[in-house]
């Protein structure tokens, strides 16, 4: 607009006006830079703190960068909001009070009618006005309130970077096992339901075992829906408690005097010492095959010992009021008499078919007759005589049906108990006498290979019992969580870690002598089978104590320790408990309602210190 | 052409200077009326002025008549005054010969200095025959149209419409006054002084001070006194602000006007804001210069509605709210030249 005026007075005009308006637009920039740098910086201050509070050190002196960012914004925003010449004069008519003057002058300047009559009127008086003010009456302020922002900004930024970082923040998550979890079939359960089709000792025990099977049942529906993992980890500890507290139920509570004296009598034999400790350690499976061990002795003398030692221990059980035990004893004898029996006759058979023997049948034999490890060699024999006898040609079959009628004529009139019983031989050279009875005989034979022998009803109980507790185990693996190591017998023969339910053998000469030492250990799942897991019989006078302690003479120790219900109450090494809790430490009642255990174990906390 | 301009300012702050003193000698205060009127004098426009019976409003246009070597006529307006009492009619007339014409017998509308006396004691229909006078500077009579001699210029008087015997002006008769001048009461001293004046011997007339020439100078040179575009707009501004339809509108004007000015008001600030300046001595329009005359430009165009008029509310009070919210700068220019 201002290069239209034409000179001389115009030209007078335009020059004072541009340096005016030069200084106006200027300071005004001037401001806007201020603003921004002022905003900048406000946000780099928060910015800083930000990142002191994050703990991010090296990016706080960084944030003094928004202060010049944010001039240059404000540069940018004064370049494109630059007045025009119009606003200027408007701005300077009233900053020196000219009566729109300058604003009619710049209009007229920029007019092509040169003729107006009023023009150069109009552009001398401003010229007269803008040269007769001074520049600062028509300065504009470029400071406003909000660019103190700048040095407080600057500052803050400053301080920020130079005191040292918060500590980190102690992180709150959830409580662990607050976490939800939800799955369809959890494995190992269905191991615990199966127990709803165990033979049970008793209807109470039937009970016990429907509930812990409905328990199970309501825990994988719950876990269906979903529930609190540590919840689930409870229950899955409850039904582990009871089913633990089911396998040491027989001779528990007010058996228990019962149960020690079957066992006392039991350890009086030599021979029974191993199933003494396994009925001790409530190992029922372990007793079946120290049962079926003494049955596949050469000796018929030891197994008349063996059934009267049984005999009498069952007699003393029912005298202690302990029926249960009682029955578990007796049903052992009558095992004990049936497996003799299976015995008796293979061994006649292999001595019978004698040299015809294969060098597998003869160690086969041989460990038979050393008591081996139970039914296992009962097996091994049945398979390599069904063998034997399916090669014989029938000459041979013959043959040696013969001689088997010969030698129970021979044994007539013999000794019971010296050497082959005249029935057993009977029974077999009938047999071997015809095609049919030799084939009668050879089923016979591959049934006692193919099926281990029949527990016992206790022993059977407690592999499902040991089942379903590895169900558990594995039902808490399943969760996430490694499974708490469950004690159950194992077996570690040779320094191998033991695996599983047999006993350690102790072979090697790290534990007893070929599995006759009573103290042999037995591996807690996962440790060598050979440490010495009972104390045998203590002399007490042949201890020496330096506090005189008197030792509970004549009692061994419980042989698991599961710290739950192995021991009473009140037990020491040198005190029998009387599981009598409330009288030993009756300060002690309501221990748990009054400690600080949360509400959700409360009820698991106060089993674990349930007397019995 | 500069020292022309300067030399036609300076005439015209000369001449205004004498106006007001010859008028001085006879009328006593009344400065703003006085000045207000001489605003439409020299912008061209009529001048309508308001007042109790009394306070001087006929010997002021009179006295200003008188100043002027100009034709003055004075109607008195009655309720049974008819328009051609006004205009003047045709009458038959014989000539010497016996010859018998009709000879158009001018009306009082013809003066230069018209005096429309009370205007709003006429009927309606009698104040519109001003109408084509006041507009066109012409009158038609009998088909035959007759230009007025310039200048003309009408100056009423009307009484306020609430005293008996009146008949408010039709909005389109206002609209043609460019401004419409309140005439305030003495005071005291100047009550005291117009009783030495007046009841004391008869004083001689006012000087004419001016001639016919001289006021169409003014005239002239009030058109051609510049105007920035941001003032034209400030008045543009006001005006549309004044319409109640208009967005931005101020509140008193939503609830108490009906009608706003149009464009002839818009006209009529930015005339008289030139007059203004004119009479000051100055080339061109101040922001200054639109308020001046806003109240007096723009107070009988306003047509108040049944609520402004129920709450009381006067145009001026209007205006004057107008003057305050409608800024006169871009805001971001008022507001630097407040810091």
């Amino acid at each position: 607009m201002v290069k239209k005026i034409a000179p001389p007075e115009d030209r007078r005009f335009r020059d004072t006006f541009t340096r005016w308006a030069g200084r106006v637009r200027r300071r005004l920039a001037l401001e806007r830079v201020l603003t921004g740098a002022a905003v900048g910086l406000a946000v780099g201050a928060a910015a800083s703190a930000a990142a002191w509070q994050t703990r991010h050190g090296a990016l706080r002196p960084w944030m003094a960068a928004g202060g010049a960012l944010g001039a240059v914004v404000g540069a940018g925003v004064a370049r494109r909001r630059r007045w025009k010449d119009g606003e200027v004069a408007l701005y300077l008519d009233g900053r020196l009070a000219a009566e729109e003057t300058i604003s009619t002058a710049i209009e007229l300047g920029g007019r092509d009618d040169k003729d107006d009559p009023a023009r150069a009127v109009v552009i001398t008086r401003a010229v007269d006005v803008l040269e007769k003010a001074s520049p600062k009456d028509a300065r504009p302020s470029f400071l406003r309130p909000w660019h103190a922002a700048i040095p407080v900004a600057a500052a803050a930024i400053g301080y920020l970077s130079w005191i040292p970082l918060p500590p980190a923040p102690v992180t709150q998550g959830k409580p662990p096992g607050a976490d939800t979890v939800q799955i369809a079939d959890l494995k190992g359960l269905e191991k615990i339901i199966e127990l709803e089709g165990a033979t049970a000792r008793d209807p109470e025990q039937k009970k016990r075992l429907e509930k812990l099977a409905a328990d199970a049942k309501k825990l994988r529906d719950k876990l269906k829906q979903g529930a609190e993992k540590r919840e689930v980890q409870a229950d899955i500890a409850k039904l582990k408690d009871a089913i633990t507290a089911e396998r040491l139920s027989l001779g528990d509570g007010e058996q228990r005097q019962g149960l020690e004296s079957a066992l006392g009598k039991l350890a009086e034999n030599p021979d029974m010492k191993d199933a003494a400790k396994a009925l001790g350690d409530r190992d029922l499976v372990q007793f079946d095959e120290e049962m079926e061990k003494l049955a596949n002795k050469l000796e018929k003398a030891d197994r008349e010992r063996a059934k009267k030692t049984l005999e009498e221990a069952a007699e003393a059980a029912k005298k202690q009021n302990a029926p249960d035990v009682a029955k578990a004893l007796e049903e052992q004898k009558k095992r004990l008499e049936e497996q003799a029996k299976k015995s008796e006759k293979l061994r006649e058979l292999a001595k019978a078919i004698g040299e015809g023997l294969s060098e597998d049948a003869k160690e086969a034999l041989k460990d038979l007759e050393g008591g081996g490890a139970g039914g296992e060699e009962q097996q091994k024999l049945a398979e390599k005589l069904e063998e034997a006898l399916g090669k014989l040609t029938p000459e041979e079959r013959k043959k040696l049906a013969e001689n088997m009628k010969k030698q129970a004529s021979q044994a007539e009139g013999e000794a019971m108990g010296e050497g082959p019983g005249k029935q057993q031989m009977k029974e077999l050279a009938e047999q071997l006498d015809t095609p049919e009875g030799q084939k009668r005989l050879e089923e016979e034979l591959r049934k006692m290979a193919e099926e281990p022998p029949a527990g016992s009803e206790e022993g059977e109980l407690q592999k499902r019992l040991e089942d379903a507790q590895r169900g558990a185990g594995e039902a808490e693996g399943g969760l996430g969580g490694a499974p708490m190591p469950m004690p159950m017998a194992g077996q570690g023969s040779g320094g191998k870690p033991g695996n599983g339910s047999k006993p350690g053998g102790g072979k090697d000469g790290k534990g007893g002598k070929d599995g006759s030492d009573p103290f042999a250990g037995h591996s807690e799942g996962g440790g060598p089978g050979d440490h010495k897991g009972q104390t045998g019989v203590v002399d007490g006078d042949g201890v020496k104590s330096r506090a005189d302690a008197r030792v509970n003479k004549g009692k061994p120790m419980p042989g698991i320790v599961m710290g739950r219900t192995a021991g009473r109450a009140g037990d020491t090494a040198n005190i029998q408990g009387t599981g009598a809790l409330g009288q030993a430490a009756a300060g002690e009642l309501g221990a748990i309602e009054r400690s600080d255990v949360p509400e959700e174990y409360r009820e698991q906390v106060g089993r674990y210190f349930q007397p019995k | 052409m500069s020292s022309d301009f300067e030399k036609r300012l300076e005439r015209a702050r000369e001449a205004s200077a004498r106006l007001k003193e010859a008028i001085g000698e006879v009328i006593v205060g009344q400065g703003d009326v006085v000045e207000q009127t001489l605003w439409g004098l020299v912008a061209g426009g009529h001048v309508l002025l308001e007042g109790a019976p009394g306070l001087g409003k006929t010997l002021l246009v009179r006295t200003i008549a008188g100043c002027l070597d100009l034709r003055f006529s004075r109607i008195q307006f009655t309720p049974d005054l008819m328009p051609s009492d006004v205009t003047g009619t045709n009458i038959l007339v014989t000539a010497e010969s016996g010859a018998r014409h009709f000879a158009l017998h001018k009306g009082p509308i013809f003066g230069q200095v018209v005096l429309a006396d009370e205007i709003n004691r006429a009927t309606p229909k009698t104040q519109s025959s001003l109408l084509e006078a006041m507009q066109e500077h012409a009158c038609t009579i009998a088909g035959t149209r007759h230009a007025m001699e310039e200048p003309f210029f009408v100056l009423a008087t009307e009484n306020p419409i609430e005293m008996e015997g009146t008949y408010p002006l039709p909005e389109a008769q206002l609209d043609r006054f460019l401004l419409k001048v309140m005439v305030p009461s003495p005071t005291e001293d100047e009550m005291t002084e117009i009783l030495a004046r007046t009841t004391g011997g008869a004083k001689p007339p006012p000087p004419r001070v001016l001639g016919r020439d001289e006021v169409l100078e003014l005239r002239a040179a009030c058109r051609d006194v510049a105007i920035a575009e941001p003032v034209m707009r400030y008045a543009s501004r006001l005006v549309r602000a004044s319409d109640p339809g208009t967005q931005g509108a101020p509140d008193i004007v939503k609830r108490a006007i009906r009608y706003g000015a149009g464009v002839r008001g818009a006209q009529s600030l930015v005339l008289a804001a030139k007059a203004v300046s004119l009479l000051e001595g100055r080339a061109h329009v101040s922001f200054g210069d639109v308020q001046k005359v806003a109240k007096p430009v723009l107070r009988h165009r306003l047509i108040r509605s049944f609520e402004g008029e129920a709450d009381g509310i006067t145009t001026d009070q209007v205006v004057a709210a107008l003057i305050e919210a409608v800024p006169s700068r871009p805001e971001n220019v008022e507001q630097a030249i407040r810091r």
